[in-house]
């Protein structure tokens, strides 16, 4: 999977960009504030819809203007497709090969990314929500279709909220009920089934990064189980909550619920880990992501390392980026100072400099 | 510069209100009627008119009708023992239009959907029950939407009609006619697979 090439208009502080990219190793520097981090957020946002920062669509957009305009020649196995996207103030319309697509699902799959930011760093050791953000995101590039699922229920949840809100009888809550049931049981199948295959690549590639003997797990707050099992599971802690759910006016069991755990030597790393073996961890689990792309596609992810190299200690950073050089894929990385590189990277990179929302091609500057 | 001409800034506004029309639409569309001789402006005023002073909803059945019971109601050569249940009558037409059934129907005029406020008295479900009541039904075949509300609505019925002991069917999910299975989408052909059969 390369990004070729990507255009850009009004989007953020990014007025005008036409950027050729080198398909191996691509440096995004400059000094903070200019748009580093716009520039990869765009390219993340051709993968997945979505703003890695939390943004809503109008924010995307430069405040001097009505519109903007995200546009790439993508590679994907040997064939070219153009993606774009174009962001109005109450919505998004991506197109692929020129034409819209029916569901945004649709637009999923065509360009897998992996990002790695500091900013999810939190994400470990925060609250559920963060966690499930994070595995969410993974399946998604490995699942279009996962993308209606979580729909759907998200759809299901709120109904069924706004009854137990009102006070309504069982009967009328029953059909959402068993709405819930069947679509939330399927999620967290989805995300056993996921978690399951990524495991043996996350314990392997924990060891390599953090250099050490200590042995990672990742555990999901919902027993392992066949589907019509789960499905089982969850009508019967529904039904036992019914009265709480009632007082609450809440839905209080489900996907929406569930927590991911990290857990070393198998305590969680929430309650017990270091700064350390947090963002080993993170980076475990995004390089696991990595891997398990590659083993379902037959072919590497995009990369985006956001300002990573300020957060690493020197060792994490040279296992890390010696896993990178492994990789045959295409990344991206922005740093405030240029990097400390090896020098492979610094042979068949290429270098780009973000000033004032410019984006130039240049040649490497050794900070 | 519209508010200089009262009138065609008043059909304009009015031409908006229509689903799928915009300003610019109904710009498009007040510059047609101009343009139309006399007859033909008071002809659409007309049928506008008449629509609306003509038409009623079905004491039985709840779709549109100028007759009170409707047409469909009070056909003999139709079966009596069959009842479809539809969301909006727009979705009777496509059933009727396909001419594969041939029972009464019953139009609840939306679906259940608690973020909008509408509840089980907002639709006609109640006059549907008093209708079961009066007996002769053998199947009830709900033909809601296949979305996350017209599923909802569906089981709901279901539960409400079973005391009566009468049989309750939904309409099958399914590749469309004539598809190919590579570009149907993947709830589609999940929903398919799952709702497999003999043969």
């Amino acid at each position: 999977m390369i990004l070729e090439n990507l255009k850009l208009r009004c989007y953020r502080n990014l007025t005008e960009a036409d950027i050729a990219w080198n398909e191996h190793f691509n440096i995004i520097y400059g000094q903070n504030a200019q748009g580093k981090t716009n520039l990869l957020e765009a390219i993340y946002l051709l993968g997945h819809l979505k703003s890695f920062r939390g943004a809503r669509g109008n924010e995307l957009i430069n405040h001097a203007e009505e519109t903007a305009w995200v546009g790439a020649v993508v590679t994907q196995g040997v064939v070219k497709h153009r993606l774009e996207i174009g962001l109005q103030k109450n919505g998004r319309n991506p197109r692929i090969d020129g034409k819209t697509v029916q569901k945004l699902s649709q637009f999923l799959g065509y360009f897998r990314t992996v990002l790695f930011t500091p900013e999810e760093l939190s994400n470990v050791k925060g609250f559920p929500a963060g966690r499930r953000a994070l595995l969410d995101r993974a399946i998604l590039q490995t699942e279009p279709a996962y993308l209606d699922r979580v729909q759907e229920y998200d759809r299901v949840l709120r109904q069924r909220n706004q009854l137990l809100k009102q006070q309504a009888d069982d009967f009328q809550l029953a059909p959402w009920t068993e709405a819930l049931v069947r679509t939330g049981s399927r999620i967290r199948h989805d995300r056993q089934v996921y978690l399951k295959r990524l495991l043996p690549h996350f314990c392997q590639v924990y060891r390599e990064i953090g250099g050490g003997q200590e042995s990672a797990g990742l555990n999901y707050s919902i027993e392992q189980m066949p589907l019509e099992q789960l499905t089982a599971h969850l009508a019967g802690a529904l039904e036992r909550l019914a009265l709480r759910e009632k007082k609450l006016g809440l839905t209080l069991a489900g996907p929406h619920r569930d927590d991911l755990d990290f857990l070393v030597e198998g305590r969680s790393l929430r309650a017990f880990g270091s700064q350390g073996q947090q963002r080993s961890f993170l980076l475990a689990f995004k390089a696991a992501q990595v891997m398990d792309l590659e083993v379902q596609f037959k072919e590497p992810p995009v990369l985006l390392l956001d300002d990573l190299a300020s957060e690493l200690d020197n060792r994490r950073q040279e296992g890390f980026f010696n896993f990178l050089l492994n990789r045959r894929g295409q990344v991206f990385l922005t740093s405030a100072q240029t990097p400390l590189l090896t020098e492979p990277v610094l042979q068949t990179g290429s270098f780009f400099k973000v000033d004032q929302g410019m984006v130039t091609a240049t040649s490497p500057e050794r900070g | 510069m519209l508010d200089s001409i009262p009138s065609f800034a008043r059909l304009v506004a009015e031409l908006a209100k229509f689903p799928g029309v915009g300003n610019k639409t109904a710009t498009r569309l007040a510059f047609f009627l101009l343009r139309q001789p006399k007859g033909q402006a008071e002809a659409l005023a007309g049928a506008i008119l008449d629509l609306q002073r003509n038409t009623r909803f079905c004491s039985v059945c709840f779709h549109i009708t100028e007759q009170d019971p409707c047409a469909l109601c009070c056909d003999p050569g139709r079966d009596a023992t069959l009842l479809c249940v539809v969301e909006e009558p727009q979705a009777l037409l496509a059933i009727e239009r396909s001419r594969s059934f041939k029972g009464l129907y019953h139009v609840l005029h939306g679906a259940l959907s608690p973020l909008d406020g509408i509840g089980p008295e907002d639709l006609k479900i109640a006059p549907l029950i008093s209708r079961l009541e009066q007996g002769g039904f053998q199947e009830i075949l709900i033909a809601t939407n296949f979305t996350v509300e017209g599923d909802a609505t569906a089981l709901y019925l279901a539960k409400l009609i079973q005391p009566l002991g009468i049989r309750v069917t939904r309409l099958a999910y399914g590749i469309p006619m004539g598809s190919e299975l590579e570009y149907v989408d993947e709830a589609t052909v999940n929903r398919a697979v799952e709702g497999r059969r003999d043969i």
